[in-house]
Protein backbone atom coordinates (compact mmCIF):
# COMPACT_ATOMS: atom_id res chain seq x y z
CA UNK A 1 0.00 0.00 0.00
CA UNK A 2 2.61 2.53 1.02
CA UNK A 3 6.35 2.43 1.39
CA UNK A 4 7.49 3.21 4.89
CA UNK A 5 11.06 4.26 4.25
CA UNK A 6 11.93 3.64 7.89
CA UNK A 7 11.90 -0.13 7.24
CA UNK A 8 14.73 0.30 4.76
CA UNK A 9 16.65 2.59 7.10
CA UNK A 10 16.69 -0.06 9.81
CA UNK A 11 18.67 -2.48 7.62
CA UNK A 12 20.94 0.11 6.03
CA UNK A 13 24.65 -0.20 6.84
CA UNK A 14 24.86 3.60 7.15
CA UNK A 15 22.55 3.37 10.14
CA UNK A 16 25.58 2.85 12.38
CA UNK A 17 27.28 6.10 11.37
CA UNK A 18 27.16 9.32 13.34
CA UNK A 19 23.72 10.95 13.19
CA UNK A 20 24.96 14.51 13.37
CA UNK A 21 27.28 13.97 10.43
CA UNK A 22 24.42 12.63 8.32
CA UNK A 23 22.18 15.52 9.31
CA UNK A 24 24.93 18.00 8.49
CA UNK A 25 25.34 16.44 5.02
CA UNK A 26 21.60 16.56 4.39
CA UNK A 27 21.10 20.12 5.63
CA UNK A 28 24.10 21.27 3.61
CA UNK A 29 22.70 19.70 0.44
CA UNK A 30 19.23 21.12 0.99
CA UNK A 31 20.43 24.65 1.73
CA UNK A 32 22.97 24.84 -1.11
CA UNK A 33 20.42 23.35 -3.51
CA UNK A 34 17.74 25.84 -2.57
CA UNK A 35 20.03 28.87 -2.71
CA UNK A 36 21.69 27.91 -5.98
CA UNK A 37 21.20 30.21 -8.97
CA UNK A 38 22.04 27.61 -11.59
CA UNK A 39 20.69 24.13 -12.16
CA UNK A 40 24.16 22.53 -12.12
CA UNK A 41 24.93 22.40 -8.36
CA UNK A 42 21.51 20.91 -7.49
CA UNK A 43 21.96 18.20 -10.12
CA UNK A 44 25.44 17.49 -8.78
CA UNK A 45 24.06 17.23 -5.23
CA UNK A 46 21.27 14.95 -6.42
CA UNK A 47 23.79 12.71 -8.18
CA UNK A 48 26.11 12.50 -5.14
CA UNK A 49 23.33 11.86 -2.65
CA UNK A 50 21.72 9.23 -4.88
CA UNK A 51 25.08 7.53 -5.27
CA UNK A 52 25.63 7.60 -1.51
CA UNK A 53 22.16 6.19 -0.85
CA UNK A 54 22.39 3.41 -3.42
CA UNK A 55 26.08 2.51 -3.09
CA UNK A 56 26.93 3.15 0.59
CA UNK A 57 23.41 2.70 1.91
CA UNK A 58 22.79 -0.49 -0.15
CA UNK A 59 19.33 0.57 -1.29
CA UNK A 60 18.01 -1.25 -4.34
CA UNK A 61 18.37 1.04 -7.35
CA UNK A 62 14.99 0.05 -8.79
CA UNK A 63 13.25 0.85 -5.53
CA UNK A 64 15.11 4.16 -5.32
CA UNK A 65 13.89 5.19 -8.78
CA UNK A 66 10.35 4.21 -7.81
CA UNK A 67 10.23 6.41 -4.71
CA UNK A 68 11.93 9.24 -6.57
CA UNK A 69 8.93 9.35 -8.90
CA UNK A 70 6.56 9.96 -5.95
CA UNK A 71 6.59 13.76 -6.18
CA UNK A 72 6.60 13.60 -9.99
CA UNK A 73 2.95 14.60 -10.59
CA UNK A 74 3.06 17.66 -8.38
CA UNK A 75 6.45 18.78 -9.61
CA UNK A 76 5.76 18.30 -13.32
CA UNK A 77 2.42 20.16 -13.18
CA UNK A 78 3.94 23.07 -11.29
CA UNK A 79 7.06 23.20 -13.42
CA UNK A 80 4.96 23.37 -16.60
CA UNK A 81 3.02 26.31 -15.16
CA UNK A 82 6.25 28.09 -14.27
CA UNK A 83 7.64 27.48 -17.75
CA UNK A 84 4.58 29.07 -19.36
CA UNK A 85 4.01 32.00 -17.04
CA UNK A 86 7.40 32.98 -15.78
CA UNK A 87 10.30 34.93 -17.18
CA UNK A 88 11.10 36.89 -20.28
CA UNK A 89 13.35 36.52 -23.29
CA UNK A 90 12.92 35.15 -26.75
CA UNK A 91 9.98 32.85 -27.18
CA UNK A 92 10.92 29.24 -27.90
CA UNK A 93 7.49 27.92 -28.81
CA UNK A 94 3.87 28.85 -28.19
CA UNK A 95 0.29 28.25 -29.25
CA UNK A 96 -3.13 29.92 -29.06
CA UNK A 97 -5.88 28.53 -26.92
CA UNK A 98 -9.31 30.22 -26.57
CA UNK A 99 -7.81 33.45 -27.93
CA UNK A 100 -5.14 33.32 -25.22
CA UNK A 101 -1.58 33.12 -26.30
CA UNK A 102 0.56 30.70 -24.32
CA UNK A 103 4.24 30.55 -24.92
CA UNK A 104 7.44 29.32 -23.33
CA UNK A 105 10.38 31.71 -23.37
CA UNK A 106 13.99 31.25 -22.38
CA UNK A 107 13.58 32.84 -18.93
CA UNK A 108 10.63 30.63 -18.09
CA UNK A 109 12.32 27.47 -19.28
CA UNK A 110 15.44 28.28 -17.29
CA UNK A 111 13.38 28.92 -14.16
CA UNK A 112 11.45 25.69 -14.65
CA UNK A 113 14.66 23.73 -15.06
CA UNK A 114 16.12 25.37 -11.94
CA UNK A 115 13.06 24.60 -9.83
CA UNK A 116 13.01 21.03 -11.12
CA UNK A 117 16.68 20.53 -10.26
CA UNK A 118 16.23 22.07 -6.80
CA UNK A 119 13.34 19.75 -6.03
CA UNK A 120 15.32 16.77 -7.30
CA UNK A 121 18.32 17.65 -5.12
CA UNK A 122 16.13 18.34 -2.09
CA UNK A 123 14.27 15.05 -2.50
CA UNK A 124 17.48 13.05 -2.91
CA UNK A 125 18.87 14.62 0.29
CA UNK A 126 15.67 13.75 2.14
CA UNK A 127 15.78 10.20 0.79
CA UNK A 128 19.36 9.87 1.98
CA UNK A 129 18.23 10.77 5.50
CA UNK A 130 15.08 8.67 5.29
CA UNK A 131 16.76 5.56 3.90
CA UNK A 132 19.82 5.55 6.16
CA UNK A 133 18.63 6.95 9.49
CA UNK A 134 15.78 5.28 11.37
CA UNK A 135 13.53 7.60 13.36
CA UNK A 136 14.72 5.94 16.59
CA UNK A 137 18.14 7.45 15.96
CA UNK A 138 16.72 10.87 15.18
CA UNK A 139 15.00 11.06 18.55
CA UNK A 140 18.31 11.62 20.28
CA UNK A 141 18.87 14.55 17.92
CA UNK A 142 15.37 15.82 18.65
CA UNK A 143 16.07 15.61 22.37
CA UNK A 144 19.16 17.75 22.01
CA UNK A 145 16.99 20.57 20.66
CA UNK A 146 15.28 22.82 23.13
CA UNK A 147 11.74 21.85 22.11
CA UNK A 148 9.22 21.32 24.92
CA UNK A 149 9.15 17.85 26.46
CA UNK A 150 5.50 17.23 25.73
CA UNK A 151 6.11 17.81 22.02
CA UNK A 152 8.96 15.29 21.93
CA UNK A 153 7.04 12.79 24.06
CA UNK A 154 4.08 12.97 21.72
CA UNK A 155 6.31 12.53 18.66
CA UNK A 156 7.99 9.46 20.14
CA UNK A 157 4.78 7.81 21.22
CA UNK A 158 3.16 8.67 17.94
CA UNK A 159 6.01 7.03 16.06
CA UNK A 160 5.48 3.78 17.93
CA UNK A 161 1.76 3.76 17.35
CA UNK A 162 1.99 4.50 13.65
CA UNK A 163 3.21 0.96 13.07
CA UNK A 164 0.59 -0.61 15.31
CA UNK A 165 -2.21 1.17 13.48
CA UNK A 166 -0.74 0.58 10.05
CA UNK A 167 -0.82 -3.12 10.71
CA UNK A 168 -4.44 -2.92 11.85
CA UNK A 169 -5.34 -0.83 8.81
CA UNK A 170 -3.64 -3.23 6.40
CA UNK A 171 -5.37 -6.21 7.98
CA UNK A 172 -8.80 -4.63 7.77
CA UNK A 173 -8.23 -3.34 4.27
CA UNK A 174 -7.18 -6.78 3.08
CA UNK A 175 -10.22 -8.37 4.67
CA UNK A 176 -12.47 -5.76 3.09
CA UNK A 177 -10.88 -6.16 -0.33
CA UNK A 178 -11.33 -9.93 -0.48
CA UNK A 179 -14.99 -9.38 0.42
CA UNK A 180 -15.36 -6.99 -2.55
CA UNK A 181 -15.40 -3.97 -0.26
CA UNK A 182 -13.67 -1.87 -2.89
CA UNK A 183 -15.59 -3.10 -5.94
CA UNK A 184 -16.93 0.32 -6.87
CA UNK A 185 -16.78 3.93 -5.81
CA UNK A 186 -19.73 3.95 -3.40
CA UNK A 187 -18.74 0.75 -1.63
CA UNK A 188 -15.14 1.86 -1.27
CA UNK A 189 -16.18 5.10 0.37
CA UNK A 190 -18.28 3.21 2.87
CA UNK A 191 -15.55 0.62 3.50
CA UNK A 192 -12.96 3.32 4.00
CA UNK A 193 -15.20 5.08 6.51
CA UNK A 194 -15.72 1.85 8.43
CA UNK A 195 -11.99 1.20 8.41
CA UNK A 196 -11.21 4.69 9.69
CA UNK A 197 -13.84 4.45 12.41
CA UNK A 198 -12.46 1.17 13.67
CA UNK A 199 -9.03 2.76 13.71
CA UNK A 200 -10.32 5.77 15.61
CA UNK A 201 -12.03 3.64 18.25
CA UNK A 202 -9.02 1.35 18.52
CA UNK A 203 -6.72 4.30 18.99
CA UNK A 204 -9.00 5.86 21.60
CA UNK A 205 -9.09 2.66 23.64
CA UNK A 206 -5.38 2.12 23.13
CA UNK A 207 -4.70 5.64 24.41
CA UNK A 208 -6.58 4.92 27.62
CA UNK A 209 -4.76 1.63 28.05
CA UNK A 210 -1.27 3.06 27.57
CA UNK A 211 -1.93 5.74 30.16
CA UNK A 212 -2.88 3.12 32.74
CA UNK A 213 0.01 0.82 31.90
CA UNK A 214 2.54 3.64 31.81
CA UNK A 215 1.34 5.15 35.08
CA UNK A 216 1.66 1.69 36.64
CA UNK A 217 5.32 1.77 35.58
CA UNK A 218 5.93 5.19 37.17
CA UNK A 219 5.75 7.29 33.98
CA UNK A 220 6.33 10.92 34.95
CA UNK A 221 6.21 12.60 31.54
CA UNK A 222 9.61 11.54 30.27
CA UNK A 223 10.59 8.47 28.31
CA UNK A 224 14.29 7.73 28.48
CA UNK A 225 16.12 5.58 25.97
CA UNK A 226 19.59 4.25 25.59
CA UNK A 227 21.71 6.19 23.12
CA UNK A 228 24.76 4.71 21.49
CA UNK A 229 27.84 6.85 20.97
CA UNK A 230 29.10 6.77 17.41
CA UNK A 231 32.23 8.81 16.85
CA UNK A 232 32.88 10.24 13.38
CA UNK A 233 35.65 8.33 11.63
CA UNK A 234 38.53 10.09 9.88
CA UNK A 235 37.74 8.76 6.40
CA UNK A 236 34.10 9.81 6.73
CA UNK A 237 35.16 13.29 7.72
CA UNK A 238 37.58 13.57 4.79
CA UNK A 239 34.97 12.35 2.31
CA UNK A 240 32.36 14.75 3.66
CA UNK A 241 34.73 17.72 3.57
CA UNK A 242 35.78 16.93 0.01
CA UNK A 243 32.13 16.71 -1.00
CA UNK A 244 31.33 20.03 0.72
CA UNK A 245 34.29 21.74 -0.89
CA UNK A 246 33.46 20.40 -4.37
CA UNK A 247 29.83 21.45 -4.17
CA UNK A 248 30.69 24.88 -2.79
CA UNK A 249 33.23 25.40 -5.59
CA UNK A 250 30.62 24.40 -8.16
CA UNK A 251 28.12 26.72 -6.52
CA UNK A 252 30.60 29.60 -6.62
CA UNK A 253 31.54 29.00 -10.26
CA UNK A 254 27.95 28.78 -11.51
CA UNK A 255 26.47 31.66 -9.53
CA UNK A 256 26.03 33.94 -12.57
CA UNK A 257 25.66 31.18 -15.09
CA UNK A 258 22.94 31.13 -17.73
CA UNK A 259 22.37 28.49 -20.37
CA UNK A 260 20.93 30.84 -22.99
CA UNK B 1 -1.42 19.35 -1.04
CA UNK B 2 2.24 19.14 -0.13
CA UNK B 3 4.87 21.43 -1.56
CA UNK B 4 7.94 19.31 -2.18
CA UNK B 5 11.47 19.88 -0.97
CA UNK B 6 13.42 22.56 -2.80
CA UNK B 7 10.39 23.94 -4.60
CA UNK B 8 10.13 27.30 -2.84
CA UNK B 9 13.01 29.70 -3.55
CA UNK B 10 14.98 31.54 -0.92
CA UNK B 11 13.05 34.42 0.61
CA UNK B 12 9.78 32.48 0.59
CA UNK B 13 10.49 29.32 2.53
CA UNK B 14 12.04 31.36 5.36
CA UNK B 15 9.04 33.71 5.39
CA UNK B 16 6.61 30.80 5.81
CA UNK B 17 8.66 29.55 8.73
CA UNK B 18 8.39 33.04 10.25
CA UNK B 19 4.63 32.73 9.89
CA UNK B 20 4.34 29.17 11.22
CA UNK B 21 6.75 29.07 14.14
CA UNK B 22 4.94 31.60 16.42
CA UNK B 23 1.62 29.81 15.87
CA UNK B 24 3.33 26.53 16.61
CA UNK B 25 4.79 27.87 19.84
CA UNK B 26 1.37 29.07 20.85
CA UNK B 27 0.04 25.57 20.11
CA UNK B 28 2.81 23.96 22.17
CA UNK B 29 2.10 26.36 25.01
CA UNK B 30 -1.57 25.34 24.95
CA UNK B 31 -0.57 21.71 24.74
CA UNK B 32 1.79 21.98 27.73
CA UNK B 33 -0.93 23.60 29.79
CA UNK B 34 -3.49 21.00 28.84
CA UNK B 35 -1.14 18.10 29.49
CA UNK B 36 -0.02 19.40 32.88
CA UNK B 37 -3.66 19.69 33.91
CA UNK B 38 -4.77 16.33 32.53
CA UNK B 39 -1.87 13.93 32.26
CA UNK B 40 -3.97 11.19 30.65
CA UNK B 41 -4.30 13.36 27.54
CA UNK B 42 -0.70 12.93 26.42
CA UNK B 43 -0.94 9.30 25.25
CA UNK B 44 -4.34 10.07 23.79
CA UNK B 45 -2.94 12.92 21.70
CA UNK B 46 -0.08 10.70 20.59
CA UNK B 47 -2.40 7.97 19.34
CA UNK B 48 -4.60 10.63 17.73
CA UNK B 49 -1.54 11.85 15.83
CA UNK B 50 -0.73 8.29 14.76
CA UNK B 51 -4.35 7.93 13.64
CA UNK B 52 -4.07 11.07 11.49
CA UNK B 53 -0.86 9.77 9.95
CA UNK B 54 -2.38 6.40 9.08
CA UNK B 55 -5.56 8.06 7.79
CA UNK B 56 -3.52 10.32 5.55
CA UNK B 57 -1.65 7.35 4.11
CA UNK B 58 -4.83 5.55 2.99
CA UNK B 59 -5.73 5.94 -0.66
CA UNK B 60 -9.15 7.42 -1.27
CA UNK B 61 -11.30 6.31 -4.18
CA UNK B 62 -10.81 9.12 -6.62
CA UNK B 63 -12.98 10.43 -9.45
CA UNK B 64 -10.24 11.83 -11.64
CA UNK B 65 -8.02 8.77 -11.41
CA UNK B 66 -5.14 10.44 -9.65
CA UNK B 67 -4.30 8.98 -6.27
CA UNK B 68 -5.53 11.17 -3.49
CA UNK B 69 -5.14 10.92 0.25
CA UNK B 70 -7.24 12.48 2.98
CA UNK B 71 -5.39 15.11 5.01
CA UNK B 72 -7.14 14.35 8.29
CA UNK B 73 -6.29 17.78 9.65
CA UNK B 74 -9.87 19.01 9.43
CA UNK B 75 -10.93 16.11 11.61
CA UNK B 76 -8.14 16.84 14.09
CA UNK B 77 -9.30 20.46 14.33
CA UNK B 78 -12.89 19.39 15.06
CA UNK B 79 -11.70 16.93 17.72
CA UNK B 80 -8.98 18.91 19.48
CA UNK B 81 -9.26 22.53 18.37
CA UNK B 82 -6.95 24.37 15.97
CA UNK B 83 -4.02 25.07 18.33
CA UNK B 84 -3.40 21.41 19.14
CA UNK B 85 -4.27 20.35 15.60
CA UNK B 86 -1.43 22.59 14.43
CA UNK B 87 1.09 20.82 16.67
CA UNK B 88 -0.16 17.35 15.73
CA UNK B 89 -0.13 18.13 12.01
CA UNK B 90 3.40 19.47 12.26
CA UNK B 91 4.60 16.16 13.64
CA UNK B 92 2.56 14.31 11.02
CA UNK B 93 4.03 16.46 8.24
CA UNK B 94 7.54 15.85 9.54
CA UNK B 95 6.94 12.10 9.54
CA UNK B 96 5.36 12.24 6.11
CA UNK B 97 8.41 13.94 4.68
CA UNK B 98 10.75 11.41 6.28
CA UNK B 99 8.70 8.19 5.93
CA UNK B 100 6.69 8.68 2.78
CA UNK B 101 8.73 11.31 0.95
CA UNK B 102 5.73 13.67 0.88
CA UNK B 103 6.71 17.28 1.47
CA UNK B 104 10.08 18.46 2.65
CA UNK B 105 12.13 20.16 5.33
CA UNK B 106 12.65 23.66 3.89
CA UNK B 107 9.03 23.68 2.71
CA UNK B 108 7.82 22.44 6.11
CA UNK B 109 7.02 26.01 7.17
CA UNK B 110 4.83 26.57 4.12
CA UNK B 111 3.17 23.18 4.46
CA UNK B 112 2.46 23.71 8.15
CA UNK B 113 0.97 27.11 7.33
CA UNK B 114 -1.43 25.70 4.74
CA UNK B 115 -2.26 22.26 6.13
CA UNK B 116 -1.60 22.63 9.82
CA UNK B 117 -2.75 26.15 10.57
CA UNK B 118 -5.06 27.78 8.02
CA UNK B 119 -6.97 24.62 7.04
CA UNK B 120 -7.74 23.57 10.64
CA UNK B 121 -8.70 27.15 11.61
CA UNK B 122 -11.24 27.15 8.76
CA UNK B 123 -12.57 23.75 9.83
CA UNK B 124 -12.92 24.86 13.43
CA UNK B 125 -14.61 28.18 12.68
CA UNK B 126 -17.09 26.59 10.26
CA UNK B 127 -17.77 23.76 12.70
CA UNK B 128 -18.44 26.10 15.63
CA UNK B 129 -20.56 28.47 13.54
CA UNK B 130 -22.54 25.60 12.04
CA UNK B 131 -23.24 24.01 15.41
CA UNK B 132 -24.37 27.35 16.79
CA UNK B 133 -26.70 27.84 13.82
CA UNK B 134 -28.26 24.44 14.60
CA UNK B 135 -27.54 22.89 11.23
CA UNK B 136 -27.48 19.08 10.99
CA UNK B 137 -24.31 17.74 12.63
CA UNK B 138 -23.17 15.66 9.64
CA UNK B 139 -23.70 18.52 7.20
CA UNK B 140 -21.58 20.74 9.43
CA UNK B 141 -18.80 18.13 9.60
CA UNK B 142 -18.91 17.72 5.83
CA UNK B 143 -18.74 21.49 5.22
CA UNK B 144 -16.00 22.03 7.80
CA UNK B 145 -13.71 19.33 6.37
CA UNK B 146 -14.38 20.21 2.74
CA UNK B 147 -13.76 23.92 3.30
CA UNK B 148 -10.63 23.14 5.32
CA UNK B 149 -9.29 21.25 2.30
CA UNK B 150 -10.23 24.04 -0.08
CA UNK B 151 -8.63 26.64 2.18
CA UNK B 152 -5.47 24.51 2.23
CA UNK B 153 -5.51 24.27 -1.55
CA UNK B 154 -6.03 28.02 -2.07
CA UNK B 155 -3.23 28.82 0.39
CA UNK B 156 -0.84 26.39 -1.33
CA UNK B 157 -1.65 27.90 -4.73
CA UNK B 158 -1.06 31.37 -3.25
CA UNK B 159 2.27 30.27 -1.81
CA UNK B 160 3.35 28.99 -5.22
CA UNK B 161 2.04 32.09 -7.01
CA UNK B 162 3.83 34.46 -4.62
CA UNK B 163 7.08 32.61 -5.14
CA UNK B 164 6.65 32.43 -8.93
CA UNK B 165 4.75 35.49 -10.18
CA UNK B 166 3.92 35.53 -13.89
CA UNK B 167 5.75 37.96 -16.15
CA UNK B 168 2.45 39.27 -17.52
CA UNK B 169 -0.16 39.89 -14.84
CA UNK B 170 2.08 39.14 -11.86
CA UNK B 171 0.92 37.15 -8.85
CA UNK B 172 -2.76 37.22 -9.85
CA UNK B 173 -2.14 35.58 -13.23
CA UNK B 174 0.01 32.78 -11.88
CA UNK B 175 -2.39 32.27 -8.96
CA UNK B 176 -5.15 31.71 -11.51
CA UNK B 177 -2.98 29.19 -13.35
CA UNK B 178 -2.03 27.25 -10.22
CA UNK B 179 -5.62 27.24 -8.97
CA UNK B 180 -6.94 25.98 -12.31
CA UNK B 181 -4.41 23.19 -12.73
CA UNK B 182 -4.68 21.84 -9.20
CA UNK B 183 -8.48 22.20 -9.12
CA UNK B 184 -8.83 18.93 -11.03
CA UNK B 185 -7.43 16.97 -8.10
CA UNK B 186 -8.22 19.20 -5.14
CA UNK B 187 -11.90 20.03 -5.69
CA UNK B 188 -13.14 16.41 -5.80
CA UNK B 189 -10.68 15.46 -3.05
CA UNK B 190 -12.20 17.96 -0.64
CA UNK B 191 -15.72 16.69 -1.33
CA UNK B 192 -14.56 13.10 -0.85
CA UNK B 193 -12.81 13.88 2.39
CA UNK B 194 -15.83 15.79 3.66
CA UNK B 195 -18.09 12.82 2.90
CA UNK B 196 -15.59 10.40 4.43
CA UNK B 197 -15.26 12.40 7.65
CA UNK B 198 -19.03 12.76 7.98
CA UNK B 199 -19.35 8.98 7.57
CA UNK B 200 -16.61 8.37 10.15
CA UNK B 201 -18.45 10.58 12.64
CA UNK B 202 -21.66 8.70 11.89
CA UNK B 203 -20.06 5.38 12.82
CA UNK B 204 -18.24 6.83 15.83
CA UNK B 205 -21.54 8.18 17.19
CA UNK B 206 -23.13 4.77 16.70
CA UNK B 207 -20.35 2.86 18.44
CA UNK B 208 -18.54 5.15 20.86
CA UNK B 209 -20.35 8.44 21.28
CA UNK B 210 -19.04 8.99 24.82
CA UNK B 211 -15.58 9.70 23.36
CA UNK B 212 -16.95 12.69 21.47
CA UNK B 213 -18.75 14.05 24.51
CA UNK B 214 -15.59 13.71 26.57
CA UNK B 215 -13.64 15.73 23.99
CA UNK B 216 -16.34 18.44 24.05
CA UNK B 217 -16.95 17.93 20.33
CA UNK B 218 -20.70 17.69 20.83
CA UNK B 219 -22.92 18.26 23.81
CA UNK B 220 -25.18 15.63 25.34
CA UNK B 221 -28.31 17.32 23.97
CA UNK B 222 -27.03 17.39 20.38
CA UNK B 223 -26.03 13.75 20.70
CA UNK B 224 -29.49 12.75 21.89
CA UNK B 225 -31.02 14.67 19.01
CA UNK B 226 -28.83 12.90 16.42
CA UNK B 227 -29.42 9.52 17.99
CA UNK B 228 -33.15 10.17 18.16
CA UNK B 229 -33.19 11.10 14.50
CA UNK B 230 -31.26 8.06 13.38
CA UNK B 231 -33.38 5.51 15.21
Amino acid sequence: MINILDDYALVSPLRYRNNWLKIAIVMFGILVGVSSQSFIPPFAIALCMSFATVHFGKTSFKFYLKILSAPAVFVLLSVVIIAFFFGSGTELFGFDIFSYHLGVNTGGLEMALLVFSRTLSGMSCLFFLALTTPMVELFSVLKATKLPDSFIEISMMMYRYIFVFLEVAWGIKYAQTVRLGYKDWRTSLNSLAMLSTTLFIRSWEQGEKIFISMSARCYDGKLIFFEEKRPIRANELVLTCTYFAAVLALWYLTRIHSIF
Amino acid sequence: MHIFEGFLPSPWWQLWFVFSIPVLFFGMHRLNKLVSEKRELLPLLAVAGAFIFVLSSLKMPSVTGSSSHPTGTGMAAILFGPAIAAVLSTIVLLYQSIFLAHGGLTTLGANVASMGIIGPVFAYVIYKAGMKANINFYVVVFLATAFADWATYVVTATQLALAFPAEVGGVAASLKAFLLVFATTQVPLAIMEGALTALIFKYVIQVKSDALVELNVITESVLNKIKGASQ
